[in-house]
Order: C-alpha cells, then structure tokens, then sequence
C-alpha cells in the first residue's frame, strides 16, 4: 500500500464488479491481445531476469533460518525508534497538509470546467510532479538540502500536490454545470461561483481524498528514512546494516502496527464521510 | 414547525462548531509536528534557492549519451514489476479462496489468511526488499520477491473481497438449470470476478512499477539502482535521464493501464 495512488481502489473493485450479462461476453480483440502479450511477456520477463533457482531455495532457506535471529524482538533501544516513529508521522502530516493547502488551490485553476485556460498546463505541471516517486525526490532534495527531515517533507509535499491537485481538479470537475450557471445567472464573479457554488460541491470528496493521501503519506514516510530523511526508515536500514536482525524485527513491527492502524482510522473515517455525503 | 425550526439551527450551530473543532485540531497538530521536526518556512525559502540552483544547474541538461546503458536497468524495473503482479496474482487467486467469508471452509482459516495478508500489505517493498536483501543477496530476486510479497498482500483482500460481493442469485440461477460445477464457475462466477480481477490486477501492475523503480536502491536492481549509484557518484545527469526514464514508465503503465481498464467496464 505503500506506494501512491491515483485511483481510488475502495470504489474500484465495486464499480468493476458491476458486468453485462454473463451469457452476452463479448470477446474484445484488444484485450485478447493484451492478454496473450501479458503471457509472452510473463515468459520474457522470466527469461531475462534469469533467475538463480538455486539461490531462491538457498535464500529461502536463510530467510527462514533468519527468523530465529528476528524473535524475540530487540526492544532495547526503543526510546530512538519510538522517536523516529514520532519523527515519520510528523513529517507526513506537515508534509500531507501544506500539499492539501497548496492543491486546493492549484485544483481552481486544473479544472478544465472552471478555468480552461490554465487547466492543461496546471494539469501537465502535477503529472510530472506526481510520476516522480516520493522516495526520488527526498534523494533529490536530499543532495540539495541536507539530510533530515525537511528533504521528507519537501518530497511527500511535492509528490501529494501532483497527486490531490488531480483528484481535486477531477473533483470540480465533476460539479454540475447547472449550479455554475444559476450562480453566474446572478451576477456572482468568478470567485464567488467557486465559494457559493463549487466549494459546498466538492468539500466532501476533498476531505476524502486528504485523508486518504495521508494515509498513503504516512506508508511513504515510513520508507524515506532509508535514503536519510529522517524517520524510522533509517532505524531499520541501519538495524540491517549492523547485522541487528532482532533491532529490525522491532522496528518492523512498530512500522506494520503505525500502518496498519493508520489503515484502520481512516477506513472509520471513510465511511463516515460517505455516510454523510 | 418552530420547535423543528429551532432543533435544525440547533443542529447547523453544533456542526459548524464540530468543523471549527476540527480545523483548529488540525491545525494544532500541524503546528506541533513542524515545531517537532523543525520545519519553518525560513528553513524552505532558503533551501529552495539551493533546490532550483541544483535542479536548474546540476541536473540540466540531461546526459543522454548515459541512455543506452539505462536500457538494461529500465527493462529489469519492467520486468520486475510485471513478473511479480503475475505470480502475486496467481498465489492471490488461491489465497483469496480461503480469504473470503463466502468461500472460505474454516473461519479462523480466513482470520489467519487475512492477517497474514494485512502484514504482508502493511509492510512497504522497500523494507521487505531490505528484510530480503540479507538472506538472498543483491539482485533483481530480491526486488521482485519483495513486490510479489506486497502483491499477494494486496491482491488476496481484493480478490476475497470481489468473492464475497458475488450475486449468490445468478449463481443459484445458473445451478437451477441444472449446471455442472465448472459450469456454474464459468457462467456465474468468472463473469462476476474477472473485471475486478483484472482491474486490481492492473492497478498493482502501476503500484508495482512505482516501487521497482525505487527498490533498487536498497539493491533489487533495475533504475533505481542506477538513480542510487548516480547520485552517490555526481554524476547528476546521468541520473536525470534515469528519473526521466522512470516518468516515461510510470506515466506509459498508467495509460496503458488505463486505457485497458477503460475496454473492460
């Protein structure tokens, strides 16, 4: 789940899941295709890669071996990884929030209904943002800045301004032409339209989508201290680099437990939030 | 009509109240995690100097004659992603059996198998890949076994719970007519499941080739290998023609993707 996502996967598999009537499948020559070009490539993929099946068993076996390493988990230096698991968390929520003040504003002015002048170059602008992953751009503003937080901030901020300034702007888009043209029917100018008519449209899908773009951000966040922006990423490399398979244990388990009720709060949050709207 | 009147600005008046409590909570929390961190515009308006100057200066223009030899590191990312959404989905697919209320034979079968799967999911590739690096070695292995551990984690909750939204009436429907079990899967099942599937399929494909770019630099090669290598190096514009690659891929799969999800519904 770590990774960013520009398609709401909640609505996804419902409104995937809605099909014609099985009897009249029609046969698709493009899919088919697809299809046979996924298998093909599947092989490909398996030959180029050239596995070494010998090392996959042998690997496997360390791995599980390992385990007895990882058990009991290394609890003793709980007080810098409880810290660094503070310092991912912070770094997502400043990071989550700037990129929604920034986006809702940039959404305005991306939206092809309300402003279509600047809506293709606001919209080409975030796509580049967003095809960038987080983790490059700590790297990036990592070799400009320094280590540290900041370089985290700076990159789940720039990655999550390319990513809500899309979904926001598709958002408003979404906003019945019928409501702009009762407001504008009145005389209101344009910044009136967006606050009477566009906001009160949209104010819950882009709540939704904040929440949900923190939750992704807090997943980011926990992998930009292996690259050295701070948080507990950096406990667990450097938990691996010293051999210290019990130590990570420990840090692996605060990062699923931080995940993981992230998850939890805002699958809560979700459904209250769709209940009201 | 007054009373009603009354308790619906009762009610408007406890709501804003709740939106101003939570704006200020936001707020607040905002506040204390800059503080925390350090984070002050200052720190931002200076570095962002340093942040166009590098990027402007460093990174442009892009070495191109460092292209071909990204080829190699490219189509890894490529085929890491697809080969790990291929066998995560298989593995999924069997998982999503016994994860799914509807079809799964013992209940804590399915407790355990979703717990296993939220572990799986929670976890980042990056920090698996790191968990995996120690045991298999540097390697395309670890990245794609990494992305096929966070596939099965993601992939089975969606396929269980395609399953478990499945119209048990058309699949009473086809029974009723008499049909064999494989044709009770083909005719009610599969319709209902393959959309979902193939869309979930699709979107893990685009999550994938996401993080293989990234699961390089912890040693599952592919790009970010190289973008790890280059930046350590200097070499910054070798390293931009590598992060423009990554665009070019992540923006190619999500159209593609895309477009594929579009036929489909």
């Amino acid at each position: 789940m770590s990774m960013e996502v520009d398609w709401a996967p909640a609505g996804a598999a419902r409104q995937t899941g809605r099909t014609e009537t099985p009897a009249r499948r029609r046969r698709d020559p493009v899919l088919t295709g697809a299809a046979i070009f996924g298998a093909v490539f599947f092989v490909f993929g398996l030959i180029h890669l050239n596995f070494d099946y010998g090392q996959l068993w042998k690997g496997t076996l360390a791995f599980v071996r390992s385990w007895a390493y990882l058990f009991p988990p290394n609890a003793a230096e709980w007080q810098p990884i409880l810290a660094a698991a503070l310092e991912t968390l912070y770094v997502a929520v400043v990071g989550t929030v700037l990129a929604v003040a920034v986006a809702f504003v940039l959404a305005f002015f991306a939206a092809e209904n309300v402003a279509p002048k600047t809506a293709p170059l606001v919209k080409g602008f975030v796509s580049l943002l967003r095809a960038v992953p987080t983790l490059v751009w700590a790297l990036i503003f990592i070799v400009a800045v320094g280590m540290g937080p900041l370089p985290g901030i700076l990159a789940i901020f720039t990655h999550a301004v390319g990513m809500l300034t899309k979904m926001f702007a598709q958002s408003i888009e979404e906003v019945d032409e019928g409501v702009l043209e009762a407001l504008r029917a009145t005389g209101a100018g344009w910044l009136q339209v967006m606050l009477q008519g566009v906001l009160p449209c949209v104010a819950t899908s882009f709540l939704a989508w904040s929440v949900f773009r923190l939750e992704v951000d807090i997943g980011e966040s926990t992998i930009l201290g292996v690259v050295g922006a701070g948080g507990i990423g950096w406990e667990m490399a450097n938990a691996m680099r010293n051999y210290e398979f019990d130590t990570a244990s420990f840090v692996g388990m605060v990062i699923f437990a931080m995940v993981y009720s992230v998850e939890f709060a805002t699958n809560r949050l979700k459904n209250r939030i769709r209940l009201r709207g | 009509m007054k009373r009603s009147g009354q308790l619906l600005e009762d009610l408007q008046k406890r709501k804003k109240r709740q939106i101003w409590l939570a704006a200020a909570g936001i707020v607040l929390i905002t506040a204390w995690s800059a503080r925390e961190t350090d984070f002050s515009v200052v720190s931002v308006v200076r570095g962002f100097g340093e942040i166009v100057r590098f990027i402007g200066q460093d990174f442009f223009p892009p070495d191109f004659s460092a292209f071909r030899s990204l080829i190699g590191p490219a189509v890894d990312t490529i085929c890491i992603s697809f080969v790990a959404m291929v066998v995560g989905a298989v593995l999924s697919l069997l998982l999503s059996f016994f994860a799914a209320a509807t079809t799964s034979p013992y209940r804590w079968l399915q407790a355990s198998v979703r717990a296993v799967c939220s572990v799986l999911r929670n976890i980042p590739a990056l920090i698996w890949a790191l968990l995996l690096v120690a045991a298999y070695g540097l390697g395309t292995l670890v990245g794609t076994l990494a992305l096929i551990l966070t596939s099965v984690g993601t992939l089975t909750r969606a396929y269980a719970e395609i399953l478990e939204e499945i119209d048990m009436g058309q699949v009473e429907a086809v029974r009723a007519t008499g049909a064999s079990w494989p044709q009770v899967i083909a005719h009610a099942v599969l319709p209902q499941f393959f959309p979902g599937f193939v869309g979930w399929s699709l979107y893990k494909l685009e999550l994938n080739m996401r993080a293989s770019t990234l699961i390089g630099m912890v040693g599952g090669g592919g790009l970010g290998f190289s973008i790890q290598k280059g930046l350590k190096l200097f070499q910054f514009q070798e390293v931009c023609v590598a992060i423009l690659m990554v665009i070019v891929l992540v923006l190619t799969t999500e159209f593609i993707t895309g477009k594929l999800r579009e036929r489909l519904i």
